[in-house]
């Protein structure tokens, strides 16, 4: 079977973080890491090409991965295999987006990476075997990757048993009773001393650990982000007021204060009419702008980002989040200030 | 009486019953006239499961200073019909001239509610559609794909279209169109109140009928308390800033829950879902269990007056004695912990506790399915995945709008939306057989 190997910039040979913005480029046969993984596919499989990207420029242009899946097509390539990515966000999240594009275009694909990474929830139900957690383990890595890849390709569904890791998609179905009449049937079980029935496994959640504080905030560039669906009167570009799908950025160059009736919240989880008559209650610009004359903090961001966090899905979520960070990262900005409703 | 009815055996007496000297609290006589057909014609008038609306019988019901036009359709099950814009929905009833009132604290006295006798239109819905900025689009199909079924694709719905007036404040519009709906829908089910009903149902006060040993169950319903364009009332008022309130179930038949709220439209508990709380119906069929009573609570935003709300609410189902109870919500992610609070305080007072609950899993289903989970609580049913997306076929003709917002698309195309849009398809009152699960559907 043909292959099309995915690796950031770093494993592609191109540079490190300076070359995190590198555009998307296809090579021909294995490179880096792909010629451990070439050894281990033969000789059935074939890597025929490999695709890369720069970590910043893929988690600010998602559209990189249908542009590269589209040149493994053109090289005939019948699989995609991502990363390793191990515990690196920016890269997993790239790899995820890699198999959702394949995904798109019919192309069985798979990934690797430890299953700290927030990529691992953003494959879509595609699947992702674990990684180690750094490079170091890139050996039993590899190994682990191309033996679940033969599987894979062989038509067989992958299981824990071959490593894989990350959720099993849930998906919607018609029961033969109404849930209120199902909620009796499980009340009776339950009053009968059964403590575990139940259609809803609890869910398990990531764990976030703050980050150390800003060394020296008089020093430090901050931005302002809000998830309020604060934007522009009259909503230009039309931000969801519910189960966003997109973050917008706006400037707030030469502007001191965020007027009633020129801003606006398009939020639909809470009753706007406080925040709209003091639109500064959902973007504090006004103080930030003082505390930026006194010399408080060292600047401020010259946007700011706004979305709408209302019945919005973790994996966009975490999709804004790592795009919020690899943009702020490159604009060299040390702190945000996200405003929550 | 009126309808030459049989004697039956009534579980309670009521109104008019043998009281044998006693002071008793009656029930509620439902007295059920059946949908088949619904028009509009010259006079609003009833007979035998076919009504005939009038738009000049109705006209001084229609007209409101906030709202420019009123204009009445029809939509039945089975048309090649989408209704878009969709915004609450009421089930017609009446309590009849001296009856007390129906919607109590908008439209009726309230005097007595939950007693007497109430005349229900069911299969039928008064149902508002248009544009209301805070509202989410709301769609119903009454052809759909079952994944994709509304609680009104079932019924004959009655659909109010509007303009605003110039001038007017979208709030006003807001409470104009509340009150068209909630005074149409007495004034259909007036319409029958001469015809003799399909069925007679006797519900007992769960106050003084016997448990006899039985489970004792009550129905915890949560209701959105967040201001304008999403809040609910209670007999008029809202909960907001309030402690939870026990009420008899039977007096959710006469309308004393009426929803002000538009925000997630799969969600949403419109006035036509707590008339016929899915819950409190599928318990009162339960032979072996006891229904006791009906515990509303508001869905305060802050985590800690949700924690008051939620152990006062346990402290309620503890006096009211009960053995077991099933819980609601109304809304998105954050009201999973109105719901999951109360399921662990009601749990630590030996109370069995089953949560009600739709999913926000992401559209491929991969996210964690609640945004906040029970600590000590586990039976929870679920009523889907908001975020799945399916697909409504096109359709011939739409009402409400030409246009769904969402999509900026016209109306009567194929659709691909999120669950989440089709209306009450979700309901987290249980009306529905849609669940989530793991693997291939």
């Amino acid at each position: 079977m043909k292959v099309a190997h995915y690796l950031n910039q770093f494993f592609a040979g191109v540079g490190g973080e300076e070359e995190a913005g590198a555009a998307p480029e296809s090579r021909d046969g294995a490179v880096g890491p792909g010629k451990r993984l070439q050894a281990l596919l033969e000789p059935e499989h074939q890597i025929v090409v490999t695709i890369f990207c720069g970590d910043d420029h893929a988690a600010s242009n998602p559209e990189f991965a249908g542009e590269l899946v589209e040149k493994a097509r053109e090289r005939g390539a019948e699989l995609v295999i991502a990363g390793p990515a191990f515990t690196s966000g920016r890269y997993g999240l790239a790899c995820a987006r890699v198999l959702s594009a394949a995904a798109e275009a019919g192309v069985p694909a798979l990934a690797a990476m430890h299953p700290d990474n927030p990529g691992v929830g953003e494959a879509g139900g595609a699947p992702v075997v674990e990684s180690g957690e750094t490079a170091r383990t890139m050996r039993p890595s590899l190994e682990r990757l191309a033996e679940a890849a033969t599987k894979f390709a062989g038509g067989d569904e992958l299981s824990a048993d071959d490593g894989r890791i990350g959720p099993t998609p849930r998906r919607n179905r018609v029961a033969d009773r109404s849930a209120a009449q199902r909620a009796v049937v499980l009340l009776r079980a339950r009053l009968g001393g059964d403590h575990e029935a139940t259609e809803i496994p609890l869910p398990r959640f990531d764990q976030v650990t703050p980050a150390a504080p800003v060394d020296d905030p008089t020093e430090a560039l901050v931005a302002l982000l809000t998830e309020g669906g604060f934007v522009p009167a009259g909503n230009p570009d039309r931000l969801e007021s519910a189960r966003a799908s997109k973050w917008l950025r706006y400037s707030l160059e030469g502007r001191d204060s965020v007027p009633e009736g020129e801003f606006e919240s398009v939020h639909g989880g809470f009753s706007t009419q406080w925040a709209n008559a003091v639109p500064a209650r959902i973007l504090p610009l006004d103080v930030a702008r003082e505390l930026e004359r006194e010399g408080a903090v060292g600047g401020l961001f010259a946007e700011y980002f706004a979305t709408t966090g209302n019945g919005t899905t973790v994996a966009d979520a975490r999709r804004f989040g790592t795009e919020w960070a690899a943009e702020l990262h490159q604009a060299r900005v040390q702190a945000a200030i996200l405003t929550a409703t | 009486m009126r309808w030459g009815l049989r004697p039956r055996s009534s579980l309670i007496p009521v109104n008019g019953g043998p009281t044998n000297g006693q002071a008793t609290r009656a029930g509620l006589r439902r007295l059920v006239h059946e949908l088949s057909a619904l028009e509009l014609g010259e006079r609003t008038a009833y007979d035998a499961g076919r009504l005939i609306v009038s738009e000049d019988d109705a006209r001084e019901l229609l007209s409101d200073p906030a709202l420019a036009d009123v204009r009445l359709a029809c939509a039945s099950p089975g048309e090649p019909v989408r209704i878009v814009g969709a915004l609450d929905a009421v089930q017609p009833c009446s309590k009849g001239a001296g009856g007390g009132g129906a919607f109590p604290g908008f439209v009726g006295p309230a005097l007595p509610p939950g007693t007497g006798e109430t005349h229900v239109l069911r299969g039928a819905a008064v149902l508002a559609a248009g544009h209301l900025p805070r509202a989410q689009e709301a769609v119903i199909d009454m052809t759909p794909p079952e994944e994709a079924r509304s609680p009104l694709s079932g019924t004959h719905n009655l659909v109010v279209e509007f303009e605003r007036a110039d001038g007017a404040g979208w709030e006003e519009v807001e409470i104009a169109l509340r009150r068209v709906v909630l005074r149409l829908a007495v004034h259909l089910a007036d319409a029958a109140l001469e015809a003799e009903p399909d069925a007679v149902e006797e519900l007992a006060d769960p106050a003084v009928a016997s448990s006899e040993g039985l489970p004792r169950v009550g129905v915890v319903t949560n209701i959105q308390t967040q201001g304008r364009f999403k809040d609910v009332f209670v007999y008029g008022r809202s909960l907001s800033g309030g402690l939870p309130t026990v009420i008899s179930p039977n007096e959710l038949d006469d309308g004393v829950v009426v929803s002000g709220q538009y925000g997630h439209p799969a969600l949403k508990n419109p006035t036509y879902m707590h008339q016929t709380n899915p819950v409190v119906a599928a318990v009162r069929e339960c032979e072996d269990l006891h229904l006791a009573a009906l515990v509303l609570c508001p869905e305060p935003v802050d985590q800690n007056a949700k924690e008051l709300v939620s152990a006062h609410a346990a402290r309620l189902c503890a006096t009211l004695d009960l053995d077991a109870a099933i819980l609601t919500k109304e809304g998105g992610g954050n009201a999973d912990a109105d719901v999951t609070l109360k399921m662990d305080r009601l749990e630590e007072q030996g109370i069995a506790a089953v949560g009600i609950l739709p999913e926000m899993a992401g559209r491929d289903g991969t996210g964690p399915p609640l945004v906040v989970p029970p600590n000590k609580a586990t039976a929870m049913v679920s009523t889907g995945n908001y975020d799945e997306r399916l697909t409504l076929p096109a359709c011939e003709r739409s009402l409400g709008s030409d246009r769904v917002a969402l999509l900026d698309s016209p109306a009567i195309d194929q659709l691909e939306l999120p669950a989440a849009v089709i209306y009450g398809a979700l309901s987290p009152l249980g009306w529905g057989r849609v669940t989530c699960a793991e693997g291939a559907a």
